[in-house]
C-alpha cells in the first residue's frame, strides 16, 4: 500500500492511535479492577475507595482461596466438562459435518437431515422435560448431564459453521478421491481432516469457551454443590437473596459471608485459564471463521 | 454425482450426532405440549387435563408478553445493527494502522472479553457503573452529579447493548479484518497512482471490497433477532428496568421456574421458537436471493 | 433410508413411554411400619426410636461458602445428623441441596418433575401447589399422634390459623412452623450516638423523620468531613421490597412498613372495608403514602441507592447509614458486623414513626410461612414429625453448640417459637436483672426453650446500669452469640414490649386458585410501578392508572374470589 505521507496523514495516523489505544484499554480495564480489588483490603474494597491501585495491599483473598477446597473441586469438573465437551464435539462434529456438505445430488436426504438440525437448534420443551430426560437416563449429578446437554445445544451451530467449511474447499479434491477409488472414511480421513484443522481449531474454541461459561445447566442437573462447575459455583456466590424467606441464623451467615475483595480474587481466578489459552489458538481461527462463513 | 452404497457411510457417520440430538433436543420437545394443558405435576405430561389454547389467549391478553416480546425485538435489533457497524469501523481503523507489532496485539488484547462469561462480566459491569464505581467517580471529577446507571428503565437497553458491543466487537472485527486482506493489493497501488487519496480509497475500493461480507453477516443475524442475551441480561437486570430490559427467555426462565406457572411459560418459549424458524427461513431465502449464498 | 424412519419412530416411541413412566411416581413405597400402618389415634412415642435403621432423604438448604462447621464435619455427617441417628436410629440423605438463593429453583423442578424427596421444607405457594397435584402424604394422624406436646401447644396457640394455612379439605398436608409474632412487626432502628451528637430526639412523625434523616445526610454524623451518609436505607436490588406482603408477611429488612402505617396504608395486605375485602396497595392512603416516600427519595433522604444496591446491609455495616426498618432480630442482621467495625455504633430500636393519630400500627404477619411436607407413598410419614420433636426437646436441653455448626444445619428445621416469645423473654430478663425473680422462676416456661440460657448468660454480656440499654452497657466481645442474641431480644424487644399497638392483620395470608395463574404478574406490575414513583422515575398520578390496570387485569376478580373464601 502506497500512500503519500503528508502531514495531514501523519496527524490522522496519530489520531487513529490514540483512539486504537483508548479502546483497547478499555478491553482490559476492567479486569485490571477486578485484579486490583482482589489485592486491596476487604474494608476499602466495600467502601468503594479502590480504583487502579490497590489499597491496602494484600493477598489474604488469595491464600484463602487455596484453602477453599469446594473452589477447586469446581474449577477440576469445569476442567473436565471442557476436555470432554471439546474432545466429544470435535469427533461428532466432524463426523457429522462431511455428509452434510455432500450436495444433494450427492446425498439426497441431506436437505431434510439439514433442516432437522435447525429445527433442533431453534425449539425446545424448556427445563422440565429437559430434567425429566435428563434423570431419567440417571445423569443427574454427572459430569455428563453437563457435556452432553451443553453439548447438543452448540452442536448444530458447529456443525453448521464445518459444513460451510467443508462446502468452499475445491471441488477438485472429491474428484480426485473418487478417481483414486477412495471410500467416505478415507476421504474424510486423509483428504478433509487435514485440511479442515482451522474449522475444527475454531469449532473447539468455542466449545471450550461455551462450556467454561456456562452455568445455568450446573444449577438445574447438580444436587449437590460439590458438583458444580466453576462459573455456577462463582454465579450463586455473587447473587443477592431475599431474608424473607430465610430464618434469622441463614441470613446471619449469610451476611458474614460476603467479601467483595475474595469474590473478585473468585472472579480473576476463574478467568485465568480462558485468558491463557486463547492467544495460542487464534492462528487457527481466524482462518476458520472466515471460511466457515464467507465464500471467496 | 451419486455413488451407491455411499449412503450407508454417510449414514454410520451421522449417527451418533442425530442419536444425540434426538435423546437431548427431540425428546424433550414433549414438554411443548405442557402449553396446552392444566399441567398436574403428579399426573404427569401425560396425564393432565387438555386446556386447549387458553394458556395462549391468557398470553395475548397479557401486558407483560407484548412487553417482553417488544423488549426482546428492540434489544437484540440495536445489537445487530451495532455488532454490524462498530467492528467494521474499527477493522477499518485498525486496517490504516502501520505498526505491524502494534496492530497484532490491539487485535488479540481487544477480543479478550468475547472470551469471558456474564456471570464474571456482568459481576463487573454493576460494580463499574455502580453509585460510588469509577464512572461516577469520573463523572464527579466534572461536576456531574452520580447518576444510578442501572436503575434507569430507559437508559437499559443501551448499557446492555453497549455492554454487548463492548464484549463483541473485537472478535466480529477479526471476520471484516479477514475480508480486507482478500482484497487485492494492487488496486490500491492503482489508486495511489491516480491520486486518490486515503478516504476515496476507502470509499472506492475497501468498502465495495468487503460489502458482500457485510450482507452475509447482516443475513446471517437475522436469526437472532428474537435472542436478546439471555446469560447478559440475567445478571444484569432488577426489578427496576423489567418494563424496558425484560426479554422472552428471562421472563419464561422466572415465570416457568421461579413463579410456577409452567403452562403459560411454555406457551411463550413455543411462540418464540416459532417466530425464529421464521425468521430462520427467510434469512435462508434472502440469503440465497440476494448474493447466492446457501447457509446450510 | 426408510430403516432410518423406522428406527427413528422406535426411539420417539421409547422415548414416549419414558416420559409417561415419570408421571406416575415410581419409587416404590418402602413397607410401612406396622403401627404408622393401621389407621389409629392412639398416641405414640413422639421421641420412639427405630429398631431397624431407617432412612429419609430431604432437600436442604446449605450455603457453599458456608464455613461454620468444625474440620471433619459435613452437611451430612455433623452434630445434628449424629444426635438424629443416634436419638432416632434415622440417617437422613440429600436428594439435593442448594444455596439459599436457588432453592426455591430447586425445589419448582423438583415439584415439577414430580421428583421429590421423602421430606421438605416449602413456603405458602409450593404448598399450595403440591397439595393441588396430589404429591403430598396426609400428615392428620401423624400430627395427632406423634406431635409432642410443646409443639402441639405452640401451634394450637396461634388461634387455629397454623392449622389452617395447612389444611386443605379437611385434611393436614404439612406440618407448619410456628414464628414469633414480633417477626412480623417492623420497627425503625436510628443510630442514637449520631442523634445524641447532633442533638435531636428520635422522630415520633413523618417530619420529624424528615428532620432527622436531613441532618444525618447534612451534617456530617460520622464526622469524617465528607458528605457520605446516608439518612434511610431502602431495600436491596434481587428480591428486596418496600414493604411486606400477605404472602410474605414478615421479616422485610430495609423495607419502608413503619412509613406505610404512619400514613394509614398497608400495601400488599388485604383489608376489610365494612365487611367486604379490599387491597390495601390500591387504596388513596397508599397514594399519599408513596408521594411521603418519593419527596424523601427526591430530596435525598433515602439512600440513593435503593432497589439497585446488591446488599443494603453494607452501609449499616460500614456506619455509612443513619435509619434502617427492619423487625426485632437485628443483632442476627447487620449489627453485629456494624458493632465489630465501630464498637461506639449505638443502634437503637423506636416503634415509630407515629401515624396522625399518634398511634403505632403496624401490620401483622401469619404465624407460620414454613412448611414440612412429606412425599405421599413414604413408608414413614411420622418420621418428620419426630425429627422437629427431637430438634424442639434438644434445644430445650440445649444439647447442640452453636459454634460447630449453627441450627440451620439441623434437617428440616422449622421453627417453632412460642408467639410471644420476644416479649415474654424481654420481660423475664428484666425482671432477673432487676433481681426481682430468679431462673427456677421461670423453670415452667418449658416452650420458651432459649429462656434458660439466656437468663444464665445475660450478666456476662450486659453491664450496669440495667435499665439503661445503649451499646456502651454491652460487653459484648466477653460472648458474641449470646451478645447477638440478647441484643436483639432487649433492644428489638423493648419497643414491642412498651408500646401499645393496634396490629392490623390481612384478612387471608394464603392464594386463592386465581391467584395462582394471576397475582405474579399483578405483584410484578404493583413492584414496578411503586418503585417508580418512589424513585421519580413515573409521575405520582400514574397510580391512579396502576389502580385501573390492576382493576382489569383480574384483580377485581381476585377481590371477590377473597371475598368469597371469607365467607
Amino acid at each position: 500500500m502506497i500512500r503519500d505521507r503528508t502531514w495531514g496523514s501523519r496527524l490522522t495516523d496519530i489520531g487513529l492511535l490514540v483512539i486504537l489505544i483508548t479502546i483497547t484499554l478499555t478491553c482490559v480495564l476492567p479486569i485490571w479492577y477486578t485484579l486490583v480489588l482482589s489485592l486491596s483490603s476487604n474494608s476499602a474494597a466495600a467502601s468503594g475507595q479502590v480504583w487502579l491501585w490497590p489499597v491496602g495491599f494484600n493477598l489474604n483473598a488469595y491464600t484463602q482461596i487455596l484453602k477453599d477446597t469446594q473452589f477447586f473441586g469446581s474449577f477440576w469438573i469445569s476442567v473436565q466438562r471442557v476436555a470432554l465437551g471439546a474432545a466429544l464435539n470435535f469427533v461428532v462434529v466432524l463426523l457429522m459435518a462431511y455428509p452434510l456438505s455432500r450436495t444433494s445430488r450427492q446425498f439426497r436426504a441431506r436437505g431434510i437431515l439439514m433442516w432437522i438440525l435447525v429445527f433442533c437448534m431453534l425449539f425446545n420443551g424448556g427445563l422440565i422435560p429437559l430434567y425429566l430426560t435428563v434423570k431419567q437416563l440417571g445423569m443427574l449429578n454427572s459430569i455428563w448431564a453437563l457435556v452432553l446437554v451443553g453439548g447438543a445445544q452448540t452442536l448444530v451451530f458447529n456443525v453448521i459453521l464445518t459444513v460451510n467449511f467443508f462446502r468452499n474447499l475445491p471441488k477438485e479434491l472429491d474428484e480426485a478421491a473418487l478417481v483414486d477409488g477412495a471410500g467416505p472414511w478415507y476421504s474424510l480421513i486423509k483428504i478433509y481432516l487435514p485440511l479442515a484443522v482451522p474449522v475444527l481449531a475454531t469449532i473447539t474454541l468455542f466449545s471450550i469457551v461455551y462450556h467454561w461459561n456456562e452455568f445455568l445447566y450446573g444449577l438445574i442437573f447438580m444436587t449437590r454443590e460439590q458438583y458444580y462447575p466453576l462459573q455456577t459455583y462463582i454465579q450463586q456466590m455473587v447473587v443477592s437473596v431475599d431474608p424473607s424467606t430465610m430464618s434469622e441464623d441463614q441470613y446471619r451467615r449469610l451476611s458474614e459471608l460476603s467479601n467483595r475483595t475474595l469474590d473478585a480474587a473468585k472472579i480473576f481466578v476463574a478467568m485465568l485459564p480462558v485468558m491463557i489459552v486463547y492467544p495460542f489458538l487464534q492462528r487457527y481461527f481466524i482462518h476458520g471463521i472466515t471460511l466457515g462463513s464467507v465464500k471467496e | 454425482m451419486r455413488i451407491k452404497g455411499f449412503d450407508k457411510h454417510y449414514y454410520l457417520m451421522l449417527l451418533p450426532g442425530y442419536l444425540w440430538l434426538i435423546v437431548f433436543s427431540i425428546i424433550p420437545m414433549f414438554g411443548i405440549a405442557i402449553s396446552f394443558q392444566y399441567f398436574n405435576p403428579g399426573k404427569g405430561i401425560f396425564g393432565s387435563d387438555w386446556a386447549g389454547l387458553e394458556h395462549f389467549r391468557y398470553m395475548f391478553v397479557l401486558k407483560d408478553t407484548r412487553e417482553v416480546f417488544v423488549n426482546t425485538l428492540i434489544i437484540a435489533v440495536l445489537k445487530i445493527v451495532t455488532n454490524l457497524v462498530v467492528p467494521l469501523v474499527f477493522a477499518l481503523m485498525l486496517n490504516e494502522l502501520r505498526q505491524m507489532i502494534l496492530k497484532r496485539w490491539i487485535q488479540t488484547v481487544v477480543y479478550l472479553p468475547h472470551f469471558l462469561s456474564w456471570v464474571i462480566l456482568g459481576g463487573i459491569v454493576l460494580d463499574i457503573f455502580s453509585y460510588n464505581g469509577p464512572i461516577n467517580q469520573l463523572g464527579a471529577l466534572l461536576g456531574f452529579k452520580p447518576v444510578l446507571f442501572f436503575a434507569q428503565a430507559e437508559l437499559f437497553p443501551w448499557l446492555v447493548v453497549g455492554s454487548d458491543v463492548w464484549k463483541e466487537f473485537g472478535f466480529n472485527t477479526i471476520i471484516y479484518l479477514a475480508a480486507l486482506t482478500g482484497i487485492n493489493p494492487a488496486l490500491y497501488e492503482a489508486a495511489g497512482m491516480d491520486g486518490a487519496g486515503r478516504w476515496r480509497s476507502l470509499w472506492h475500493i475497501t468498502l465495495p471490497g468487503i460489502q458482500t461480507t457485510v450482507v452475509l453477516l447482516a443475513v446471517l443475524s437475522l436469526g437472532n433477532v428474537l435472542n436478546a442475551g439471555f446469560d447478559q441480561i440475567f445478571n444484569l437486570y432488577n426489578p427496576l428496568v423489567y418494563s424496558t430490559g425484560d426479554i422472552i427467555d428471562t421472563w419464561v426462565y422466572r415465570t416457568g421456574l421461579l413463579n410456577l406457572q409452567y403452562e403459560l411459560a411454555t406457551a411463550v418459549g413455543l411462540l418464540k421458537s416459532v417466530i425464529g424458524f421464521i425468521l430462520i427461513s427467510i434469512s435462508y431465502y434472502l440469503a440465497y436471493r440476494l448474493i447466492n449464498y446457501r447457509i446450510f | 433410508m426408510k430403516r432410518k424412519v423406522s428406527m427413528t419412530g422406535m426411539v420417539l416411541l421409547s422415548a414416549a413411554l419414558m416420559l409417561g413412566a415419570c408421571g406416575s411416581p415410581e419409587k416404590s413405597a418402602e413397607p410401612a411400619a406396622g403401627e404408622a400402618a393401621a389407621p389409629n389415634s392412639e398416641p405414640a412415642d413422639p421421641y420412639g426410636r427405630y429398631d431397624e435403621p431407617t432412612t429419609i432423604s430431604i432437600g436442604m438448604q446449605v450455603d457453599p461458602t458456608d464455613k461454620d462447621l468444625p474440620a471433619g464435619d459435613t452437611p451430612l455427617d455433623n452434630q445434628y445428623t449424629r444426635q438424629v441417628k443416634e436419638a432416632l436410629n434415622v440417617q437422613v440423605e440429600h436428594a439435593f441441596t442448594a444455596s439459599a438463593a436457588n432453592m426455591r429453583q430447586k425445589i419448582s423442578l423438583a415439584i415439577a418433575s414430580n421428583d421429590l424427596p421423602d421430606a421438605l421444607v416449602v413456603n405458602a405457594v409450593e404448598l399450595r401447589q403440591m397439595v393441588a397435584a396430589g404429591q403430598l402424604a396426609d400428615l392428620t394422624e401423624v400430627y395427632n399422634r406423634y406431635a409432642s406436646p410443646e409443639i402441639k401447644d405452640i401451634i394450637e396457640k396461634t388461634n387455629g390459623v397454623a392449622l389452617k394455612s395447612v389444611t386443605f379439605d379437611g385434611k393436614m398436608y404439612a406440618i407448619p412452623g410456628v414464628q414469633a409474632d414480633a417477626d412480623g412487626i417492623h420497627i425503625m432502628w436510628i443510630r442514637q450516638d449520631w442523634l445524641d451528637k447532633l442533638g435531636l430526639e428520635p422522630p415520633k412523625s413523618m417530619e420529624e423523620l424528615e428532620t432527622v434523616a436531613r441532618a444525618f445526610v447534612e451534617k456530617d454524623p460520622d464526622g469524617n468531613g465528607s458528605a457520605d451518609t446516608i439518612g434511610i436505607s431502602g431495600p436491596q436490588s434481587g428480591d428486596g421490597k418496600m414493604y411486606a406482603n400477605f404472602l410474605e408477611s414478615k421479616n422485610n429488612l430495609y423495607g419502608f412498613d413503619p412509613v406505610f402505617s404512619a400514613y394509614g396504608s398497608f400495601p400488599g395486605f388485604w383489608l376489610d372495608n365494612g365487611g367486604s375485602p379490599v387491597y390495601g396497595s390500591i387504596q388513596p392512603e397508599t397514594k399519599e403514602a408513596l408521594a411521603g416516600l418519593r419527596d424523601l427519595y427526591a430530596k435525598g433522604l433515602i439512600d440513593p441507592e435503593m432497589a439497585v444496591r446488591a446488599a443494603s446491609d453494607e452501609p449499616i455495616i460500614n456506619g455509612k447509614s443513619g435509619i434502617f426498618f427492619a423487625p426485632w432480630w437485628m443483632g442476627y442482621g447487620p449489627l453485629t458486623n456494624a458493632v465489630k467495625n465501630n464498637a461506639k455504633a449505638d443502634w437503637q430500636a423506636y416503634a415509630l414513626p407515629l401515624n396522625a393519630d399518634g398511634a403505632f400500627q403496624p401490620h401483622a404477619a401469619t404465624p407460620s410461612t414454613e412448611f414440612v411436607v412429606v412425599r405421599k407413598d413414604y413408608g414413614h410419614p411420622e418420621i418428620p414429625m419426630k425429627m422437629l420433636n427431637n430438634l424442639f426437646k434438644n434445644e430445650m436441653e440445649n444439647t447442640f453448640d452453636p459454634s460447630k455448626g449453627g441450627p440451620g444445619f439441623y434437617p428440616l428445621r422449622v421453627v417453632f417459637a412460642p408467639s410471644d416469645e420476644i416479649e415474654f423473654t424481654n420481660k423475664a430478663v428484666k425482671e432477673v436483672l432487676a433481681g426481682t425473680k430468679t431462673k427456677e422462676d421461670f423453670a415452667d416456661a418449658r416452650s420458651y426453650k432459649l429462656l434458660p440460657s439466656d437468663l444464665d448468660s445475660i450478666k456476662t454480656i450486659k453491664q450496669e446500669p440495667y435499665d439503661k440499654w445503649n451499646i456502651e452497657t454491652w460487653t459484648p466481645d466477653a460472648d458474641w452469640g449470646a451478645w447477638t442474641r440478647a441484643y436483639s431480644m432487649m433492644v428489638g424487644g423493648n419497643p414491642l414490649v412498651e408500646t401499645e399497638m393496634e396490629k392490623v392483620k390481612s384478612l387471608i395470608y394464603e392464594q386463592t386458585p386465581l391467584m395462582e395463574s394471576r397475582w405474579v404478574n399483578l405483584k410484578k406490575m404493583e413492584d414496578e410501578m411503586f418503585l417508580k414513583i418512589v424513585m421519580g422515575v413515573a409521575p405520582i398520578d400514574s397510580f391512579d392508572q396502576f389502580v385501573e390496570d390492576w382493576k382489569r387485569q383480574g384483580g377485581e376478580q381476585i377481590t371477590k374470589e377473597v371475598a368469597e373464601a371469607l365467607q
